[in-house]
């Protein structure tokens, strides 16, 4: 009771008070307010700006010009072609990912199979690879001259002239999202295991009390109490494919003709890499995009909400 | 032992963050004390040519033997960080007395009107050893005072023909010359090709990266007859046909090259890879042998000089290809490369290091990198470079005039083109769509694609001219130009 009459009062108080009470907590935090404000909060502010303005980057010219470059990138047909290949590309891998991801998991999570942690690290390593590396590698990998995956396919008889992986638009595209999903699969899969661990090894032994054979236990033990995960990895997966900036920059720069343009490398072209950039044209597509992002992670938090209930009510 | 309490800590750090903010702040202004107490001045000089820094260097070394009382400092930048730096620089009162304006985006003219240069002094003697027809009004001179003159040609081009010797005789080609016309490059292509049974390509091209692709494409419709006034620094959107002031990309020397890259790429003679290559990794694999012949400048020697030396004996040079074999191309007139700055407190020096920038022994030296071509060709002959070099410079001259160029006849023709948003896909992004497939109607995305150059640039002259800057598409005109010469200084008073 003399904690409830002591908390009341405490309410009442001013801001400043409460934070002067605080005073130690916010010190503790300040560091990272400061960083958090300088390097994300005062970055989005500027941009907000900057998208307003009719600016190089460069030059002390830069016209206000409202929302004109807002306007100009609803009629501009490769932005949203670019949208349009983000969206595919997250439309494809995303699911791929995730499902074979869970697959592998259920594979090395059994705690007889040997070398599983090898196999771990195996998957893992290109995810911590760097990415402009990983893309220029793959530029001689997928090299129609010469190339390993050329020879190999020539060899095994399967093509009589060598794939043109990363010219031909026709197959540049896939072979982004091939080698994208081969990067960043270890960070699904370690997911995917994470929430295998929270599965209690005692609901197994009570399925397999209760009679159930390892596919009867996968289908209505594991794979219901996952439920609630998928959603979040879905959208941790999703949000993750935007991001594929580096990837697609050193393997194919948005080419051949437009075909690998992924929303991020368009902006990067408008804002600092055209003949003429626009920084301030880029910094409005960039919102734009933010808010499509945004979008994503409103969806991930209804997510989030939804698993926790779900697993509260397990 | 020493132990640190958590005040003392902080104490400590706090001290040396200020410490070194205080060094990053007082770097320059020692490094400037330390050379005033040393007893002479510092000439600041940045520029973006890293192939020519031994030889700027030498030039130092030698303006300072000279004059015992000045040293120069100089800073090599990378040029797509230039324009970031010479901004900053300049708004904080630091930038160098010389420098070069690369990656600021803005015209001679406007930063001349910004109050960014200082006119050069001892005009009269820099003047009398350029050669005739260098300097123009609008370009290097405004309102009569010099205040940068051109160290390279414009008489240049990017699209001569690099070939493998061995390769091309095998093939049954001229392995002095190589192909003149379009046809003779693509039968010499395909019999390469044919002989190279899968290991040798006709042509070798770095096509993933558009904007060269742009400028091979744009000099072989020069070389197919494609009559063009050019603004230095604008791409494709300060390129027009002089006699209508009109974009030119519609026209038919433009659809005949993008049929003519086409019909390579059908005839299966385009090196596999190229798709992915820049200039860069399609030199590279050049010089392996994978392929016979390959486009680029006349630098192309120097750095096959340079990082593949055991190529060089097989390497040979020619013209440009084009349809009659008798290339005409059209050069922008040269700009300026670097400027005094109105921030110095050094012009006379600094003009005077600048003038030794000039001359028949400045020339020739430059033309022993085989990097830019030097202002004077004739340097060329007498210097000691691979004979591909002279060659290349040889054809330079016999094929390359001056072309109109609108900012000289009216420098606020620069506004309009600053004004501009290039319409994309570019020029060079649409060969790339062409070459790939994607387009298939070539004259038709041509026509397309100058109407949109046409109405973005009547769009930008408007905006120009409401801010009250006379400026009109006529400035864009050229009637008194004619085919196959040069557009001298004398004919802009006339136009």
């Amino acid at each position: 009771m003399s904690s409830v009459t002591r908390k009341v009062p405490a309410r009442r108080r001013g801001l400043a008070a409460r934070i002067w009470s605080e005073r130690w907590a916010y010190a503790f935090l300040l560091p990272t307010l400061l960083l958090f404000g300088a390097y994300t909060v005062w970055p989005i502010i500027s941009s907000l700006y900057y998208s307003m303005l009719d600016w190089k980057g460069l030059g002390a010219e830069r016209p206000f010009v409202g929302l004109d470059n807002y306007r100009e990138a609803f009629g501009d047909p490769l932005f949203w072609k670019s949208l349009g290949i983000t969206l595919t590309i997250i439309a494809v891998t995303v699911p791929l990912r995730v499902g074979l991801s869970l697959l592998i998991a259920l594979v090395l999570n059994n705690p007889r199979l040997p070398l599983a942690r090898l196999f771990r690290t195996a998957l893992f390593v290109p995810a911590v690879t760097t990415t402009a590396i990983i893309g220029v590698v793959m530029g001689f990998i997928f090299d129609p001259a010469g190339g390993p995956v050329n020879q190999l396919l020539l060899d095994l008889g399967i093509v009589d002239q060598p794939v043109d992986f990363l010219g031909d638009p026709a197959s540049s595209l896939w072979t982004v999202m091939g080698v994208h999903m081969w990067k960043w699969f270890g960070i699904t899969l370690v997911y995917w295991l994470a929430a295998l661990q929270t599965i209690p090894a005692t609901v197994y032994e009570a399925a397999k009390t209760d009679g159930a054979g390892n596919w009867a236990a996968l289908r209505h033990v594991t794979l219901p109490l996952l439920r609630p995960f998928l959603i979040i990895i879905l959208l941790l997966t999703a949000i993750e494919t935007m991001q594929i900036f580096d990837l697609v920059l050193t393997m194919t720069n948005g080419g051949p003709f437009f075909s690998t343009l992924a929303t991020e490398v368009y902006i990067y072209q408008q804002a600092f890499a055209n003949s003429t950039p626009r920084l301030g044209y880029g910094a409005a597509l960039g919102v734009l995009f933010g808010l499509v992002t945004l979008a994503f992670a409103a969806l991930q938090a209804v997510g989030i909400r939804y698993a926790n209930r779900a697993r509260s009510s397990r | 032992m020493t132990t640190f309490g958590r005040r003392r800590f902080l104490g400590l750090s706090g001290a040396a963050l200020a410490g070194a903010l205080g060094v990053a702040g007082c770097t320059r202004s020692s490094e400037q004390e330390a050379a005033t107490a040393a007893g002479g001045d510092v000439l600041r000089w940045w520029d973006h040519f890293q192939p020519l820094k031994p030889l700027n260097e030498r030039i130092f070394a030698e303006y300072g033997k000279a004059n015992p009382g000045v040293r120069v400092e100089h800073e090599v930048y990378n040029p797509n960080e230039m324009g970031q730096a010479l901004q900053l620089a300049f708004k904080s009162n630091q930038i160098a007395d010389v420098h070069t304006i690369a990656g600021l985006g803005s015209s001679e003219a406007s930063l001349v009107a910004s109050g960014w240069f200082a006119p050069l002094a001892g005009q009269d003697t820099i003047r009398a050893k350029l050669p005739a027809d260098t300097l123009l009004e609008g370009l290097h001179v405004f309102d009569g005072k010099l205040y940068t003159f051109p160290f390279f040609t414009a008489r240049q081009y990017a699209t001569l023909n690099w070939f493998n010797r061995e390769l091309v005789e095998k093939a049954g080609g001229d392995p002095d010359n190589g192909p003149a016309t379009w046809d003779e490059f693509r039968s010499l292509a395909a019999r390469i090709t044919k002989d190279g049974g899968g290991q040798a390509y006709g042509w070798i091209q770095g096509l993933q990266f558009h904007e060269r692709l742009q400028s091979h494409v744009i000099e072989l419709a020069m070389s197919a007859g494609a009559p063009l006034a050019m603004t230095p620094g604008a791409n494709e959107m300060g390129l027009v046909d002089p006699r209508t002031g009109d974009y030119a990309y519609a026209g038919d020397p433009f659809v005949q090259t993008l049929e003519f890259l086409l019909s390579l790429v059908r005839d299966k003679v385009v090196f596999p890879a190229s798709t992915s290559l820049d200039a860069r990794t399609a030199r590279a694999r050049w010089a392996t042998g994978v392929a016979g012949m390959f486009f680029d400048g006349s630098w192309n020697i120097g750095v096959v000089n340079g990082q593949f030396k055991q190529f060089i004996g097989k390497v040979g040079v020619g013209p440009v290809p084009s349809p009659a074999g008798k290339p005409v191309l059209y050069g922008a007139p040269a700009p300026g490369q670097l400027f005094v700055s109105s921030q110095s407190e050094h012009v006379k020096a600094a003009s005077e290091l600048l003038a030794r920038f000039t001359g028949p022994e400045f020339y020739k030296a430059l033309a022993t990198y085989m990097d830019q071509v030097p202002l004077d060709l004739e340097a060329v002959s007498t210097a000691d470079v691979h004979p591909t070099y002279k060659r290349a410079v040889e054809l330079f001259g016999q094929a390359v005039r001056l072309a109109p160029s609108p900012i000289v006849r009216n420098p606020a023709v620069a506004q309009v083109m600053t004004e501009m948003k290039e319409p994309r896909p570019t020029l060079g992004e649409i060969t790339q769509g062409i070459l790939s497939g994607e387009l298939t109607d070539i004259r038709r995305t041509l026509r397309e694609h100058a109407g949109k150059l046409a109405a973005e640039r009547e769009r930008a002259t408007q905006v120009v001219s409401k801010k009250g800057v006379k400026v009109s598409l006529d400035d864009w005109k050229f009637p008194n130009w004619r085919p196959g010469e040069d557009y001298t200084a004398e004919m802009y008073q006339t136009s």
